[in-house]
């Protein structure tokens, strides 16, 4: 997910001595940095226009606000959970589908891309035919009075369902890439199969994980159509930060962007801290 | 996702001036009107071959909201008068274009298994039911909650009951079909809707309380032609009919309201 990043800078370090960060082995990198900029501007113009219609005073009028408040608290803390969930049962499929040889893990993996592909609409309604009161395993939930649509349990059903794929796939992929060879010293040296995962995978694959999970939890912080169609909308219980903007929108514009400055930050920050993090050790 | 750019598809821009171009007239419309309006359209194209009738279908606050952001579109038709009058002062509309059509009014709406024994409207304040409403941004939203504070003001239903309905609301959601389908789906044990959502084909999956007039809020609709209306006569025409007697019959067979007669 992280490897090698390909940027001038580094190259031209390693290969023309820092003397012209555009020139490189004798080609010129102006045609391909013009062809790159559209799509960066394209990402690059738009958080910051958000940010440039925000002045500090609005934003810290509408962040104490109880319908702001509540989004915030009820978003970081259902995310949380999804992200908890996922570590804890995506570590183990991870591991199967990175170090595991085992006929169909093709079609294992194919399942695990879908909820990235797949329109979050679409999930939506898949999610409320089964746990939904009519649905395939939630009629019977609902039989022992169990009932999960309209619920923050059903907030993070659709978070961690939307979210989960990235941090299993960044995971599968770093313990998937610790040496057999290392493993192997590790093991001739008396090391038991728990501690080789502890000592030996863990630490080895530690960065990918940490990248994953910070993506699966920015992704289920971000979630919105499963949640508005699965889990509805109601502030406090089933209101995430993006329907709040989304509903914010419509009546109350600077609500909105403040929320969308809000996660906007947060998600920035996710990615940047995790960055910052790995390139001092 | 970002469903209010769903109606944002802009016509063509150039129409070529030859009597058999196709000109695409689109028109922004309450989701209410989903129904009746796409019957409408389908009559007016038959009747004007070379228009093409183009719908987005949405909460009024929502569209609204959108034409304000510079969507382009020739008619904007609201499920109430809010966001006609901030559409018109935000002079989006041609004012002399402004005119109510239709009306409707709200029914309380419950799946036909009626998994929480509906049986009476007192019934909606009892704890555990699982009622659906609109966002009080949404039209129907706001007319339901004033139905319901009507109804606390009433002996029958006494003080306590706009408390206990609104404990019972498990969603607010942003149009009144979504608020439906829950119903449709048996997610929800009730929902405030209009008389005209429940359409035949709706009337399999769900039954429908009467909303008494003393508590029952009327929704006017009203229609206009936008000011930057690419076809502004196409719009004129398109208003003109809905307008019409012909209009009229197709509004009132899906149980709309005649509106009151203001001299069009």
């Amino acid at each position: 997910m992280d490897g090698e990043h390909f940027t001038p800078a580094r190259l031209s370090r390693g290969r023309s001595k820092g003397r012209s960060w555009v020139r490189f082995g004798g080609t010129s990198w102006w045609p391909l940095i013009l062809l790159a900029f559209p799509l960066l501007a394209l990402m690059v113009v738009p958080p910051v226009a958000l940010l440039s219609k925000i002045s500090p005073a609005m934003f810290f009028r509408y962040v104490g606000t109880s319908a702001v408040a509540q989004a915030i608290l009820l978003s970081l803390w259902t995310s949380a959970a999804s992200l908890a969930i996922t570590i804890l049962f995506g570590t183990p499929l991870a591991y199967i589908l990175g170090r595991g040889r085992f006929v169909g893990k093709n079609v294992l993996e194919v399942l695990i891309d879908w909820p990235i592909v797949l329109p979050p609409a679409v999930a939506g309604i898949a999610l409320l035919m089964t746990l939904g009161r009519r649905g395939l395993i939630g009629g019977w939930l609902a039989r022992a009075g169990v009932e999960i649509p309209f619920t923050p349990i059903a907030v993070i059903i659709a978070q961690t369902f939307v979210a989960c794929p990235y941090y299993i796939k960044a995971a599968s992929l770093g313990l998937g890439s610790v040496s057999q060879e290392i493993l192997d010293a590790a093991a001739l040296d008396g090391a038991s199969r728990l501690q080789r995962f502890f000592d030996v995978t863990f630490p080895l694959a530690f960065r990918s994980l940490v990248v994953g999970a910070a993506l699966t939890w920015s992704r289920a912080l971000g979630e919105f159509g499963a949640t508005i169609i699965f889990a509805g909308n109601y502030p406090g219980r089933t209101q995430t930060m993006p329907l709040a903007v989304y509903i914010g929108f419509e009546i109350d514009i600077h609500q909105a962007l403040t929320l969308a400055a809000i996660l906007l930050i947060i998600s920035f920050g996710l990615l940047i801290g995790i960055r910052a993090g790995f390139s001092k050790t | 996702m970002l469903p209010w750019f769903l109606g944002c598809s802009k016509p063509p821009a150039a129409v070529d001036p030859a009597p058999l171009a196709r000109t695409t007239l689109t028109v922004f419309a309450a989701a209410s009107l989903a129904e009746s309006f796409a019957e409408i359209g389908k009559k007016f194209a038959a009747d004007n071959p070379e228009v093409t009738v183009q719908f987005s279908f949405a909460g009024s606050q929502q569209l609204r909201a959108q034409l304000e952001s510079g969507a382009q579109a020739d008619i904007f038709a609201s499920a109430n008068e809010k966001e006609m009058n901030a559409a018109k002062a935000d002079s989006l509309v041609q004012p002399d274009t402004v005119h109510d059509f239709a009306r409707n009014r709200l029914v309380v709406i419950y799946p036909a298994s009626n998994p929480a024994k509906i049986g009476t409207l007192s019934d909606l304040g009892r704890a555990g039911v699982k009622i659906d409403v609109a966002d009080v941004s949404v039209p129907v939203g706001k007319y339901g909650q004033q139905m319901v504070e009507a109804m606390a003001r009433d002996p029958d239903f006494g003080p306590d009951f706009e408390k206990c309905f609104l404990a019972n609301v498990v969603s607010r959601e942003e149009n009144v079909k979504s608020v439906l389908s829950k119903v449709r789906l048996g997610e929800a044990d009730a929902g405030v809707v209009y008389v005209t959502d429940v359409t035949p084909d709706a009337a399999k999956e769900v039954a429908s309380l009467d909303v008494p007039d003393q508590f029952n809020q009327i929704a006017s609709y009203p229609i206009a032609v936008l000011a930057k209306a690419p076809q502004p006569d196409w719009a004129r025409r398109f208003e003109d009919y809905v307008l019409s007697g012909d209009g009229r019959n197709i509004l009132r067979e899906h149980h709309f309201l005649a509106a009151p007669s203001d001299g069009h």
